[in-house]
């Protein structure tokens, strides 16, 4: 329901929850012309209430955690959530230590991981693609 | 008047510690500045106590990905002088490469952002345009966009061979091009001047004491360089000048900063051309270190970065402290923004180089009527316009 | 190997570049005001736990940009009372290293009143009253 509204123009909320900036200018050249990701209609929202896919990056630290739920909470539904890079899907290097969390999908549902350290920005252009076609299928 | 509270952050990646600007003003004029942090740490130094040597390479890297390859490069030139190894002058040559075109894409990186928050979007798309073609270079080079991981315990893990070389002395002369040009759109555009100039003075004797570091420092007139003062890797062989400002404003570092951009095209360029025959590729790596300890110090693009090192030899570091240069940078310069216009804030704030994202955030709070709403940074710098 | 002296104070060069002192508490801030005088910042105060000596080292390494070498001042506290004068009045960039050494090994900087407990380390650990970087933190 409502979801084929986000398929045409999906807005992306970009989240840093503890990551070591490598992802996070990989995002922002992800979203520079240079890889056009306005022709899949992705756009940057500037506000959770706005953004229809937050894109998480980093290890979870604690303190960001609790932000990343409370995010999570004022973006409206149909939402959904990418976590980019090594560090939120795993923890990456910096599992087990202790200010962090070390995965995304312990504090948010995960639908689409997009794997590296960083990911190039094809691949978050790539990640982005699959979770709107898994939309258009309706899943 | 209404006094404003207006948390800055925290979803927004300054430094190594994502932070949270607490700013309160009355009406448009900043009063109080307190900087709040927690939100990135990571607690790398407890970690690198529990790694080997060699991992410990990697969790350095990953302290910052803009600046990975100066973290590697303090960490292994503090390691390689406890273990007792020195680099061949060749894979010293690479690394100061290495080093040099990350600060060109890393000052490229602020110019851009700086443009967007003042709200120059055509800037910001071209000079990130330009950007890749560093990024390029960098692949070229390391095999990875990001993380160079190039580094290794007594050389480089990859050579540059004579098509390489090549390939990145043709697209410097592009880069050089392109550097020059956006130096002058920041040295006369009016717009620029008009939101950078004499906002977020520092003089030199407050540089000084409030131990200011970097393209700030020397925006302040204070010449204080890492690569110049404490030479590393192949800095004390190559001739560079180092690009000092005396008026302290914002409009300053960021001239600074282009200017040390072209600097270090100069040096890649003399790097390449005078590039040391000989192995730079170590067959093998000591894995042990002695007792003792050091403190590594490197000028990475925001600033001297420094590393204490202790070691009670065995496999494991006994203690590895860590200090960036945006840690100084931002938690130092509180006072800066008093007596400034709300919508300078994101200005002074981004003049500290203080990594970046478009997606920061800001919470406005107006206590008298108790209304709390989001505004972003760009907002926020065109406060009081619209 | 060379040496510096700086009002009575002699610093011992360790490495090309590192002169040394080691001094006791009860000088810093003395030391201090002689160092800013010799046109210096404050790199980083770099606190290391020595369980086995019951002692927490301090090193506090300024950068003097006329001598352009590095100063250490090396101090020693004990663990259960870990305190040191502040020297944030002095150097007011101090604030950062004091603040972080202050929630990552509790010393206790006497005379700076913004020292508090999470200013890094998550609160779980903090009412834990845990100092992370100590070497039985169990952390
Ligand atoms: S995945 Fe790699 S690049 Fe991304 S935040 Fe983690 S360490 Fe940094």
């Amino acid at each position: 329901m409502g979801v084929s509204v986000i398929r045409y123009s999906p807005w992306i909320m970009h989240f840093n929850a503890g990551a070591c900036n490598g992802c996070d200018i990989e995002v922002l050249a992800a979203l520079t012309p240079f890889f056009d990701p306005e022709r899949l209609g992705v756009r940057l929202a500037p506000n959770p209430r706005h953004a229809d896919i937050i894109l998480v990056t980093g290890a979870l630290n604690k303190k960001a955690a609790e932000r990343l739920r409370r995010l999570y909470e004022q973006t409206p539904s149909p939402k959904y959530v990418i976590a980019c890079g090594a560090c939120a899907i795993s923890g990456g290097v910096f599992t087990d230590s202790y200010p962090v969390i070390s995965r995304a999908d312990r504090v948010v549902p995960v639908d689409v991981y997009v794997p590296g350290c960083p990911p190039r920005p094809e691949a978050i252009l790539y990640g982005i693609k699959k979770l709107l076609d898994r939309v258009a299928r309706g899943g | 008047m209404a006094v404003v509270e207006i948390p800055i952050g925290p979803q927004h990646p300054a430094l190594h510690e994502p932070i949270m600007l607490r700013v309160r003003a009355e009406g448009e004029e900043v009063v109080e500045v307190a900087v709040n942090t927690g939100y990135n740490h990571r607690g790398i130094e407890k970690l690198m106590e529990r790694n080997s040597w060699v991992r410990g390479m990697y969790l350095a890297g990953r302290v910052c990905g803009i600046c990975n390859a100066v973290h590697t490069q303090v960490y292994v030139q503090g390691v390689e002088k406890l273990m007792g190894v020195e680099p061949p002058p060749r894979a010293n040559y690479i690394r100061t490469i290495v080093m040099e075109l990350e600060r060109i894409h890393s000052h490229m990186l602020i110019s851009a952002v700086m443009a967007e928050i003042v709200g120059f979007d055509t800037l910001f798309m071209l000079i990130m345009r330009d950007r890749e073609r560093v990024m390029y270079l960098k692949e070229l080079v390391t095999g990875n966009r990001v993380h160079a991981d190039i580094h290794i315990l007594g050389g480089v893990k990859r050579d540059i061979d004579e098509v390489r070389r090549d390939r990145i002395l043709s697209e410097l002369r592009v880069i050089e091009e392109r550097l020059k040009y956006y130096r002058k759109v920041f040295e006369e555009d009016y717009t620029l001047l008009k939101r950078l100039a004499e906002v977020g003075r520092i003089r030199k004797s407050e540089a000084l004491s409030h131990c200011l570091v970097g393209p700030t420092l020397r925006g302040s007139g204070v010449k204080s360089d890492v690569r110049f003062d404490d030479p590393y890797a192949a800095y004390s062989e190559i001739p560079f000048d180092v690009v000092v400002r005396d008026e302290g404003d914002s409009w300053a570092r960021m001239v600074v900063r282009l200017e040390e951009a072209l600097v270090s095209v100069g040096i890649v360029r003399y790097a390449l051309e005078h590039l040391p025959q000989g192995p730079a590729v170590p067959k093998a790596f000591p894995r042990a270190a002695k007792v003792g300890e050091v403190v590594s110090r490197v000028e990475a693009p925001r600033g001297e970065l420094i590393y204490h090192i202790v070691s009670t030899g065995g496999g494991n570091p006994y203690r590895v402290k860590i200090r960036t240069p945006s840690f100084l940078n931002i938690i130092n310069t509180e006072f800066t923004y008093l007596g400034h216009r709300l919508a300078d804030v994101p200005v002074i704030f981004s003049s500290y180089d203080p990594c970046i994202s478009c997606t920061e955030r800001v919470l406005v709070v107006d206590e008298k009527k108790g209304v709390r709403r989001y505004v972003s940074l760009r907002e926020l710098a065109r406060w009081g316009t619209t | 190997m060379a040496e510096l002296s700086i009002g009575g104070y002699t610093f011992r060069e360790v490495e090309p570049r590192r002169y040394v002192v080691s001094v006791d508490p009860g000088r810093l801030r003395e030391l201090a005001e002689l160092i800013v005088r010799e046109e210096s910042y404050l790199s980083t105060i770099s606190a290391v736990d020595l369980p086995k000596e019951n002692a927490i080292e301090l090193n506090y390494v300024f950068w003097s940009t006329k001598h352009r070498v590095a100063l250490i001042v090396k101090t020693r506290v004990s663990r259960e009372r870990p305190v040191v004068p502040t020297i944030v009045d002095i150097v007011p960039g101090a604030l950062g290293g004091e603040l972080e050494a202050y929630d990552l090994l509790g010393i206790v900087f006497e005379g700076n009143t913004r020292l508090r407990r999470g200013f890094l380390v998550p609160e779980d650990l903090v009412s834990k009253g845990i100092y992370p970087l100590r070497k039985d933190a169990g952390v």
